[in-house]
């Protein structure tokens, strides 16, 4: 009787059982689940980035084991072996956002380094050109001086040659007279040449000073005239306002201007093709206004001056490379011929 | 009915009783619903579709199959459903973060490459 009754009770328990979970086989969902958390957990930088998504990712590994280690059915452990799963391929992306925003934050430190080390180029570059016209005027100040001792030299040989004359002077009045005669020519014939020397230098030194003006504002000539082209670099990003580096070549420009009154310019501001139509017209015309204020700033009269912003037009580059996008934005400044005249584009 | 008969049979129904809350009564999963929702709305908004079209639709697939076992109110399945879906969401949308990051970092590695070349053209 006792057998009896328990026997059916097993029975009931056994079939609960079964209804309500499968047997203690393998699963493979759960399997990927782990080996994808050990991969994980092996990875430092997931460790390091992502200790939060980890842990999460931890917390329902343990759930999904501990539901199968308790033959709960295939359904339940599939699930949450799945989430799991998801969960640690969330805290690899997670490391790998942080890693990538480390790297823009370092590399933002880094181009700036980059900017004042260009600026501190351009300063050596620009003291490096003035060096040269100094070295410059100081071989025509030796020529100068040169020329001078051989004039002195000529003028001591015609003193000489005029004691010699007044010697012969007494015993030839004739012949007196020839030889002051030929002092005299002598003495013209000096003074012509220290004219022709003194013009010849004057004009040197101008040709020299343009040369190295043209040079220092690295002037390009083309059909419309020589060209001076301010770069990207030498404006704040996507801002009209000139940087220190910019101010210091317009100032170069208005220095040229003011020694060659003859002389026009006319500003073009340009951008890349990046951002809308309207919005780069703008940011060309800023651009452009803006070094004009800089020239009128100067000194420079503003009947003198011409500008106007093309915006995307006009490019100098292809827009599909970063290079050539940071050629084509940029400000020209077109220096016209002595008549003022500058061909229209 | 005598004593003995009694306690087997309110042994019985108590047995019952377990079973029944063990494998049938579940509460309905609401609140996992919304979560659900709001997932995969913010990972839509972080460009999901674009960065990670698998993930994307597998949550989409399985929210609308959540919906399905909400109306046959089998809410044991409609609240697995629905948080797969909220994990395949929230992979989604860090998929498309960090997409968008590495893509940041190699513009900033291009921009400053581009600066440096100017600077050695330059000082030429």
């Amino acid at each position: 009787m006792k057998n009896n009754r328990i026997l059916p009770l097993t029975l009931v328990v056994a079939a609960v059982l079964a209804g309500c979970s499968s047997l203690p086989a393998n699963n493979s969902l759960l399997d990927e689940a782990r080996n994808d958390y050990s991969i994980a957990q092996a990875n430092p930088q997931v460790t390091s980035l992502a200790a939060g998504e980890l842990k999460q990712a931890s917390n329902s590994l343990d759930k999904a084991n501990s539901a199968w280690s308790k033959d709960e059915s295939k359904a339940k452990v599939d699930h949450l072996a799945y989430v799991a799963k998801q969960e640690v391929a969330i805290a690899r992306e997670t490391a790998d956002q942080k890693a990538a925003e480390l790297a823009v934050t370092n590399a933002t430190a880094e181009r700036d380094a980059v900017r004042l080390e260009a600026r501190t180029r351009e300063a050596e570059y620009a003291q490096r050109n003035a060096q040269i016209s100094q070295r410059q005027s100081e071989a025509s100040q030796r020529s100068a001086q040169i020329s001078q001792r051989q004039s002195e030299a000529s003028q001591r040989s015609a003193q000489i040659s005029q004691r010699q004359s007044e010697a012969s002077q007494r015993s030839a009045e004739a012949s007196q007279r020839q030889a002051e005669s030929q002092t005299q020519a002598a003495n013209i014939a000096q003074l012509n040449a220290q004219d022709a020397r003194q013009q010849a230098e004057a004009a040197q030194d101008r040709s020299l000073q343009l040369e190295a003006q043209l040079k220092a504002m690295e002037a390009k000539k083309t059909e419309r005239g020589m060209v001076v082209t301010l770069g990207d670099v030498l404006f704040d990003t996507d801002e009209a306002q000139l940087k220190s580096g910019g101010v210091h070549n317009v100032q170069k420009l208005a220095d040229f201007f003011r020694q060659y009154p003859q002389r026009n310019v006319m500003i073009e501001g340009f951008t890349d093709s990046t951002g809308s139509n309207s919005h780069n017209q703008n940011l060309s015309d800023r651009r452009a206004d803006s070094v004009r204020t800089a020239l009128l700033g100067m000194g420079m009269g503003s009947e003198r001056i011409t500008w106007r912003g093309y915006g995307e037009s006009y490019p100098v580059a292809s827009n599909d490379t970063a290079a050539g996008r940071q050629q084509n934005r940029r400000v020209e400044m077109i220096v016209s011929d002595d008549n003022g005249k500058i061909a229209p584009r | 009915m005598s004593s003995h008969q009694w306690y087997r049979a309110a042994g019985a129904i108590g047995i019952a009783a377990v079973v029944m809350a063990g494998c049938a009564s579940v509460p309905k999963p609401t609140e996992q619903i919304a979560v659900s929702n709001s997932a995969i709305t913010n990972a839509s908004r972080a460009g999901g579709a674009e960065f990670a079209p698998v993930e994307m639709k597998s949550a989409q697939d399985k929210m609308a199959r959540a919906h399905q076992a909400m109306a046959k109110e089998d809410y044991e399945d409609a609240r697995r459903l629905a948080e797969e879906a909220q994990a395949d969401a929230r992979l989604a949308e860090k998929k498309a973060e960090s997409a968008k990051a590495r893509k940041a970092a190699v513009v900033m590695g291009d921009d400053i490459r581009v600066l440096r070349d100017e600077i050695n053209r330059k000082s030429k």
